[in-house]
């Protein structure tokens, strides 16, 4: 196992353990949240955020060097139409399974079988965006200039 | 199971500790911490495109978290209990919701190009206006929709 395997297994285990201890991967945990009966989960990415933010902010700062990937590059992306569109739909399935990705793996870790379907439609729906978004550039791609584009993607 | 560990843990001890994690993943690694990352890894596969390996080994990572949590603390969902959900569905319609909401947060979440780790946590976190308006978005969606459940369901979930 190289060295970027083994970080991403230790910081997986740590995010895994904390996720859970602060109970992301029980349905009437997050759907009390999200009928914002019990507020704490969002004091735990409140405060995650917070110190994530700064932590990344005076690393970024200082140009900071990483061991394993070289100088350290936050990503960013600007804000986009499919940030709304994909958000609806995302947290439409979150509210009704009382799950997202982290947690249906979480929950599975923990012996709930049932999330063994959410995960199957997980990965049903990534299929399906990915041929979506396939057909839509293949369609932008056709009328005409297909061969300039076609060269350019090389 | 052992009980030592009683869930959910104090807020202010579980939140900076999941920054440090999110921070330290970029420190070490340079690597932007996100979990429906490594289900496209799978997607990709299947499709005959390249996979990043480490985002596997993060999954695996926590899901060996979890089962810990599970050990020292509780596992109240085991077998096919589902919390309320479970007991106000029938197992049939129950595995119908599952499938369809989780079509809906995988189709979601590739359109908008992470989940509530990799947009809500560490995209926040770098100060992505992307992240942002998605988990704006995700999280004003997300409140909506369950209330509009309760209030349909009156009250039972």
């Amino acid at each position: 196992m190289n060295r970027l395997n083994l970080t991403s297994l230790l910081f997986g285990l740590a995010f895994g353990f904390l996720f859970a201890a602060a109970g992301f991967n029980q349905y009437d945990i997050v759907h009390a949240t999200l009928l914002l009966e019990y507020l704490d989960p969002f004091f735990v990415m409140g405060s995650a955020v917070g110190t994530a933010m700064l932590t990344l902010w005076l690393l970024e700062r200082r140009g900071w060097r990483t061991p394993l990937g070289g100088r350290l590059e936050l990503r960013r992306w600007p804000a986009e139409r499919k940030h709304i569109y994909g958000g609806i739909m995302f947290g439409t399935g979150w509210a009704v399974t009382g799950a997202c990705p982290g947690t249906v793996a979480a929950m599975l870790a923990a012996g709930s079988a049932l999330n063994l379907v959410t995960l199957v439609g997980i990965l049903v729906g990534i299929a399906l965006r990915d041929i979506v978004a396939q057909r839509a550039q293949r369609a932008a791609r056709e009328p005409g200039v297909s061969s300039v584009v076609a060269s350019e993607v090389g | 199971m052992l009980d030592v560990l009683s869930i959910p843990a104090p807020w202010y001890i579980i939140g900076p500790l999941m920054g440090l994690v999110i921070a330290g993943m970029y420190a070490v690694s340079n690597k932007h911490l996100g979990v429906s990352g490594s289900y496209v890894q799978f997607v990709d596969r299947a499709r005959g495109r390249p996979m990043e390996v480490w985002r596997l080994w993060f999954l695996a990572g926590l899901m060996v978290g979890a089962v810990l949590v599970a050990v020292l603390g509780e596992a109240p969902q085991f077998g096919l209990r589902y919390g309320r959900l479970g007991e106000v569905l029938p197992i049939g319609a129950l595995v119908a919701v599952l499938f369809l909401g989780g079509m809906l947060i995988g189709f979601g979440a590739r359109w908008m190009g992470a989940c509530t780790s990799g947009h809500g946590l560490s995209g926040c976190s770098t100060r992505s206006r992307g992240s942002f308006v998605a988990t704006v978005t995700f999280f004003f969606t997300a409140v909506m929709v369950t209330l509009l459940l309760h209030w349909l369901t009156g009250g039972a979930l």
